[in-house]
């Protein structure tokens, strides 16, 4: 069978990868232009068909993957070249052919499963979720795009490709988000992710052209291949590059010219400008504010981009570039500290928040901040295994979110309420399979142990601990040897934090009373239900409603079985265990994956006496999870959440800071859309003075004066037209009849030896006659071109050229050189500006 | 077989016998009063024809030209070598896309009149002529064909005024033009003695008796203004928007495209193969500033005054002549990367082919008869009332602001990339600044479409139907598509062609 599929699908042409593809696209297609014909059966039928086909592919392509031969150094890459796209011109005019090719080995096709798999789940409870929306084959149709932009994204055989979906993943999330865009704030919070994206995007096209130029390519063999490129140590400041200021600018010069030509490795720019890409998708400081925007969009979407998939993009891309990002610590360092200050700071935003969604959207944030600590201290597998397994536990705490919301919508339909924690609580009796999965993805995320997060974070904050980064030579700048520890002990305290907040999250929802209304055993809607009488600010009495009901099976059925993945999925990595009993039949992914990571892995070692450290410190993931949890418990179910309500009667002012997210947003909007706005308004009053006062009116005028002027000569306009291509003709044949005395200075040779030689443009029936300004003048017109001049130590001399013409008209040109032999003796003005020359080849010299 | 001369230049032939025959079809032909108008046959009859003429030019292509022992015979009157035979396959493109268009909109605006399909017809036999001219006299003769046809293509409506006013300026402005070209070339011919150009370029190249220096570089003056005329090259722009806007629209397309086209492959002949010394080529009296000059009026003047239009089709028609400039841009990167810079131009023409000519199919679909599409208030709203129609325009404007993946983003990045190759980063930065100016017009077709709502009362366009327009525009879509996300078959078919020449 497997031989069958293997001769069928050779690894150079994998052209299994087309049908993964495709389907989604052909999905997204049908849905999109016929889906409103279809009706809804036949869109349910299209969308969650095609991503069935594609998860199947995917499974068929991880096997052939895991079956394909491979060393311990070299992955299997099974690859298939779509078409030639197009070529770029690399450094010194090399070629850099750019194809559209694909391909897939251990970590993409890990990553393709769980794009698919959770894809396809998250598409069956849309249609349970979605079903009474008007706009269902609209949301499927962005819905089988986005997995599409996904698959494209992971299975891009080069950069270029991955930014294609990329920037695809990112208008599926804008459209997505902005789902319902008649409300004014969804669509603002859709344009808010697109712009945040659109600054983290520049960085990866900066990028992109510094390894089309360093590199000469963009395909991951190659660049992986490039490594010596990469460690070159480039000079990106000196002061040469600021030769040309002009005279007036001299002290701005002076102000920064460094001492010293400030100089990089190639390899931590490339890195350091991806990982501005990274912070744009996956949501770090100081981009992260558009994740908790992104909420406004249906839960579904939360659940599947906004925390499955597209935000850990960014950590797919990084442990993609593992071979650039391993070879600069500083790089390294930069991730991993990023990654820990936003995993301690987005847990403290969720301390506060009461919207259910938000306490999620920031605990995404935070985890993804745990994610590039594991792939900052050099622990990718690690890092990569922590979201697999986020994408099933928060895939499934959103879905579980959703279905809360779902049942809540019975009589509250007013978004913020329906939402509100406070608004909760008790639901475990009606929804008894939200409620069980919802705990068990809460005890993942908190990392409980033997659970599917407990053995991923534990993994990546023990290789924090004891992980450094080795330099390839001395001179490389690194982070000081306590810097793992450090990144080590804020994990630890965000992960104390997250299993509280996640714990408060699940005791307001599921335990107490329930506060959303009083409950009415068989209660009738009232006739006139619709949305507007329902809101609970325009009433004064309690609001009455039926028994919350649990969601249908559609919805029910993908909860179970992420919460089941949530649960075990740990077994599958779950390193300490495979250490005390080594299976063979059962490998470690970690194993699966280390091919991949083999030129990065060079880099990375462990500090002696690590191995004694795992089972201490595994305790300590524990003991952590359990004092989150049992916090949370004494907090709101022993006291009833008492300490909390202290806690904000003491300080106030520190609560309501969190509540309002630190005010980050509101900081951003005082700095940097306050410097945009005054640009703005700087550029709108030169538009209204300039372009509108001086340009159009001059534009106007000039129309006005002209058709005055015709008026007046009674002339039809096509003797206009007749006059304008005499004047055109006119000004060709003047341009031609006038003599252009220009030459080329060939001044290399002028320090050493004192020459400067000089050739003077050709042209029909040119004569030229050289001459050295002081001496005798020659008499004669010759056809000789070239001249040259000698010049002692700093002597200056003024050639001249003179040049007639087929009509006998003569130009004149005067080119004064000086031989600097030592700094200053030549007057600097006397210098002809070196600038035309770089701009055109040559140098112009004016008509006399 | 295939050393006769007929197999040499078979695509020229099935293109004019194509359209002697449906004259005659027409002339003879018998119709009931109440059948539909010629258009129901001769369009679908034309764009077979034209389609025939573009598979036998990529026959020839495929058996290659070396291997035509017939063509020596016509040579050097019409020459057969891979840049002829790319222009005949990008005329006939884009005389088959006029002619299905031409098919909807004649009996939609009461036109239909069955001339127009062979003056359509023997215009690109013209045009294909000229594009094949290796002498002055056959350049001329291809220029003349074509050029009538087209005069009369615009004079179509003969009952609008402004239609024939606008057939009787680009005529006589045409014919000022071809006295200069032709005065050029008497002039060329006194001092070389030859009327082939590869002949004329090889005396040049041998040098001139000193006395005739100043008469040829008279003859280049005049040559390049009425070179300058044909593409439309600001000043010598003056005819084209108010005859863009009076012909017909299929003719306009056609005008836009395939005129166009062929009038830069004569540029790039005449340039090349007569004036393609060091000499010519020199900054001092050679045609690159020249040129160079042409370029930067063309783009500047061009999108400023483009901006500044009500009607979209006139805002079309100064796009185009936007276009040329680009396309100047890399004609005067030829002396330096003559390869790549040459094979860029001729992609470009190809990509602009397909998303002009889809731009006016769409704005023809826009309107029916009395219901038009002129104005930008006449399309407010059109991508709420006919999300279709809107959605294919949009695509067209975008492929022509030079957006990726269409096919106008890849012509812009070749003539770019081609013309820093070749040092001028002062035009390539002036191109890109002009395709941001561009942008703003074509994107406010957009802001019509889909972000306004039209006044109360005003017209509004309603979308006509018309099976042969539609064909039209998925051709072009299909092309525009294929070309932005597969650029490198066809562009190294036109850098083929381009080396072909040299």
């Amino acid at each position: 069978m497997l031989s069958q599929l293997t001769s069928q699908f050779p690894a150079n042409d994998f052209t299994l990868l087309a049908a993964v593809l495709l389907l989604p696209l052909i999905g997204a297609f049908v849905c999109g232009i016929f889906g409103k014909r279809l009706g809804k059966e036949g869109v349910r039928l299209m969308a969650l068909s095609a991503v069935f086909g594609s998860f199947i592919a995917s499974v068929v392509t991880f096997i052939m993957v895991a079956a394909a031969p491979h060393t311990a150094t070299k992955a299997a890459r099974l690859s298939w070249k779509a078409w030639h796209w197009f070529d770029v011109t690399g450094r010194g005019r090399s070629v850099v052919p750019i194809d559209v090719s694909f391909s897939v080995d251990a970590l993409s096709a890990t990553m393709m499963l769980i794009v698919t798999g959770v894809g396809f789940l998250i598409h069956l409870y849309s249609t349970g979720y979605m079903a009474k929306d008007e706009g269902f084959y609209r949301f499927f149709a962005y819905l089988n795009l986005f997995i599409f932009s996904m698959l494209v994204l992971i299975l891009g055989d080069n950069l270029l490709v991955l930014f294609v979906g990329w920037e695809g993943v990112g208008l599926c999330s804008y459209l997505l988000i902005g789902f319902w865009f008649d409300d004014e704030k969804k669509a603002a919070a859709g344009k808010k992710a697109f712009i945040a994206n659109r600054i983290g995007d520049f960085g990866l096209l900066v990028a992109m052209a510094m390894l089309v130029y360093y590199a000469g390519t963009l395909s991951w063999d190659g660049l992986e291949a490039a490594q010596s490129a990469m460690a070159e140590q480039r000079t990106v400041w000196s002061a040469s590059y600021l030769r040309e200021f002009p005279d007036w600018l001299v002290w701005l010069r002076d102000l920064v010219t460094p001492e010293q030509p400030v100089r990089m490795m190639v390899a931590t720019m490339v890195a350091l400008a991806l990982f501005i890409g990274c912070i744009g998708k996956s949501a770090q400081i100081p981009l992260f504010v558009w994740l908790p925007d992104a909420m406004a969009g249906p839960t579904p979407v939360s659940a599947l981009i906004h925390a499955a998939t597209m935000v850990t993009a960014g950590i797919y891309l990084v442990c993609r570039t593992s071979f650039i990002f391993a070879l600069s610590p500083l790089a390294m360092a930069v991730v991993a500290g990023t990654g820990a200050l936003t995993a301690l700071f987005a847990a403290s935003i969720a301390f506060a928040q009461t919207d259910l969604k938000k306490v999620l959207a920031y605990s995404t944030v935070s985890q993804l901040g745990f994610m590039f600590i594991g792939v900052g201290v050099g622990a990718f597998a690690a890092g990569f295994f922590h979201v697999i397994t986020h994408a099933f536990f928060k895939g499934c705490l959103f879905l579980c979110a959703g279905s809360v919301i779902h049942a809540m919508h019975a009589r509250v339909h007013d978004e913020t309420a329906s939402q509100d924690m406070r608004n909760m609580g008790g639901l475990r009796k009606y929804m008894p399979i939200t409620h069980m999965t919802f705990l068990v993805s809460c005890l993942a995320i908190a990392g409980f142990p033997l659970t599917s997060g407990f053995w991923s974070k534990d993994e990546l904050l023990f290789k924090a601990f004891t992980n450094t980064i080795v330099p390839l030579n001395p001179n490389i700048i690194t982070p000081p040897l306590w810097y793992g520890q450090m990144i080590y002990a804020i994990g630890i305290v965000a992960a104390v934090g997250t299993a509280f907040y996640m714990f408060r999250a699940y005791f307001m929802t599921f335990h107490g009373d329930f506060r959303g209304w009083s409950i009415v055993a068989g209660f009738k809607p009232p006739a006139h239900d619709d949305h507007h009488d329902d809101d609970h600010a325009d009433h004064d009495e309690p609001l009455e409603g039926p028994v919350p009901h649990e969601s249908p099976r559609s919805m029910t059925v993908p909860l179970i079985i992420l919460a089941f993945f949530a649960a075990i999925g740990g077994f599958v990595y779950a390193e300490p265990l495979h250490q005390v009993w080594p299976l063979e039949m059962f490998v470690s992914l970690e194993h699966f994956w280390s091919p991949v990571f083999a030129t990065a892995s060079k880099f990375v070692t462990t500090r002696p006496g690590s191995e004694a450290m795992m089972w201490p410190l595994l305790g300590v993931g524990a003991g952590v999870s359990l004092f989150g949890i049992g916090a949370a418990y004494w907090v709101y179910i022993v006291q009833k959440g008492e300490p909390a309500k202290a806690f904000v009667a003491r300080a106030g002012g520190l609560h309501r800071l969190v509540l309002d997210k630190w005010r980050i947003d509101e900081l951003y909007d005082a700095t940097i859309l306050g410097l945009i706005d005054a640009m703005g308004d700087i550029a709108a009053q030169c538009d209204r003075w300039i372009v509108d006062g001086i340009i159009a009116k001059l534009t106007s005028g000039v129309v006005k004066v002209t058709g005055h002027a015709l008026r007046l000569l009674h002339t039809g306009r096509v003797q206009v037209y007749a006059a304008s291509m005499v004047v055109g003709t006119a000004v060709i044949g003047w341009y031609v009849f006038t003599p252009h005395a220009e030459a080329t200075i060939d001044a290399r040779r002028v320090r050493p030896q004192g020459q400067v030689r000089f050739e003077a443009a050709a042209g029909h029936g040119y004569r030229y006659r050289w001459h050295i300004d002081g001496e005798t003048v020659p008499d004669i017109f010759s056809g000789r071109r070239n001249f040259s001049m000698q010049l002692e130590r700093c002597e200056q001399k003024t050639a001249v050229l003179t040049i007639k013409n087929a009509f006998d008209r003569e130009a004149v040109t005067t080119y004064t050189q000086c031989r600097e032999s030592k700094p200053g003796c030549c007057k600097p003005t006397d210098t002809p500006a070196p600038k035309k020359e770089a701009l055109l080849g040559r140098v112009d010299g004016g008509v006399r | 077989m295939s050393d006769s001369v007929f197999f040499a230049i078979a695509p020229l032939l099935v293109v004019s016998l194509g359209g002697l025959l449906l004259m005659m079809t027409e002339v003879f032909a018998t119709r009931r009063a109440d059948a539909d108008g010629p258009s129901s046959d001769l369009a679908m009859g034309t764009f077979i024809t034209m389609l025939a003429g573009a598979i036998t030019a990529f026959a020839l292509w495929l058996v290659g030209p070396d291997n035509l022992a017939g063509a020596k015979a016509v040579a050097p009157y019409l020459l057969v070598d891979r840049f002829t035979l790319f222009f005949d396959m990008v005329l006939c493109l884009g005389g088959g896309i006029a002619a299905l268009l031409a098919g909807g909109y004649l009996p939609e605006h009461k036109l239909d009149r069955g001339e127009f399909y062979p003056l359509l017809i023997f215009s690109t036999a013209g045009a294909m002529v000229l594009a094949s001219a290796g002498d002055l006299l056959s350049l001329f003769i291809g220029l003349e064909t074509m050029s009538l046809g087209v005069y009369a293509m615009v004079g179509f409506r003969r009952g609008s005024m402004r239609s024939t006013e606008a057939a009787i300026k680009y005529f006589l402005l045409g014919s000022f033009a071809a006295a200069l070209l032709m005065y050029g070339g008497a002039l060329l011919y006194g001092v070389t003695g030859k009327t082939a150009l590869a002949g004329i370029g090889a005396a040049i190249r041998a040098g001139v008796s000193s006395t005739d220096w100043g008469i040829l570089l008279l003859s280049m003056v005049l040559i390049l203004a009425g070179l300058a005329f044909k593409v439309s090259a600001v000043p010598f722009h003056m005819w084209t928007p108010d005859a863009y806007e009076g012909a017909p629209t299929p003719a306009t397309s056609f005008m836009a495209v395939a005129v166009k086209s062929a009038a830069f492959a004569m540029m790039l002949r005449v340039l090349i193969s007569v004036f393609g010394d060091p000499l010519s080529t020199s900054w001092g009296t050679g045609w690159p500033p020249v040129v160079a000059l042409l370029a930067v009026l063309t783009m500047t003047v061009a999108n400023l005054v483009a901006g500044r239009q009500s009607s979209v089709k006139r805002m079309l028609a100064y796009s185009s002549v936007a276009h040329a400039g680009y396309v100047l841009v890399g004609v005067v990167a030829l002396v330096e990367e003559p390869g790549t810079a040459q094979g860029s131009i001729m992609f470009y023409l190809l990509s602009y082919t397909v998303s002009t000519a889809g731009a006016f199919g769409a704005l023809i679909l826009c309107g029916s008869r009395g219901k038009e599409a002129v104005s930008y208030e006449d399309l407010a709203g059109l991508g709420k009332r006919h999300p279709a129609v809107a959605l294919i325009f949009s695509f067209f404007l975008l492929s022509l602001a030079g957006m990726p993946p269409t096919a106008g983003f890849f012509g812009k990045l070749y003539i770019v990339s081609s013309s820093i190759g070749a040092g001028l980063h002062t035009l390539a930065v002036l191109l890109v600044l002009n395709s941001v100016l561009a942008a703003y017009y074509y994107l406010r077709v957009m802001e019509y479409m889909y972000m306004r709502e039209p006044a109360a009362g005003a017209p509004i366009a309603v979308p006509m139907r018309s099976g042969y327009v539609r064909a039209a525009l998925a051709i072009c879509a299909v092309a525009v598509l294929v070309l932005g996300l597969w650029p490198t078959s066809s562009l190294s078919m036109a850098i083929d062609a381009a080396l072909a020449l040299r």
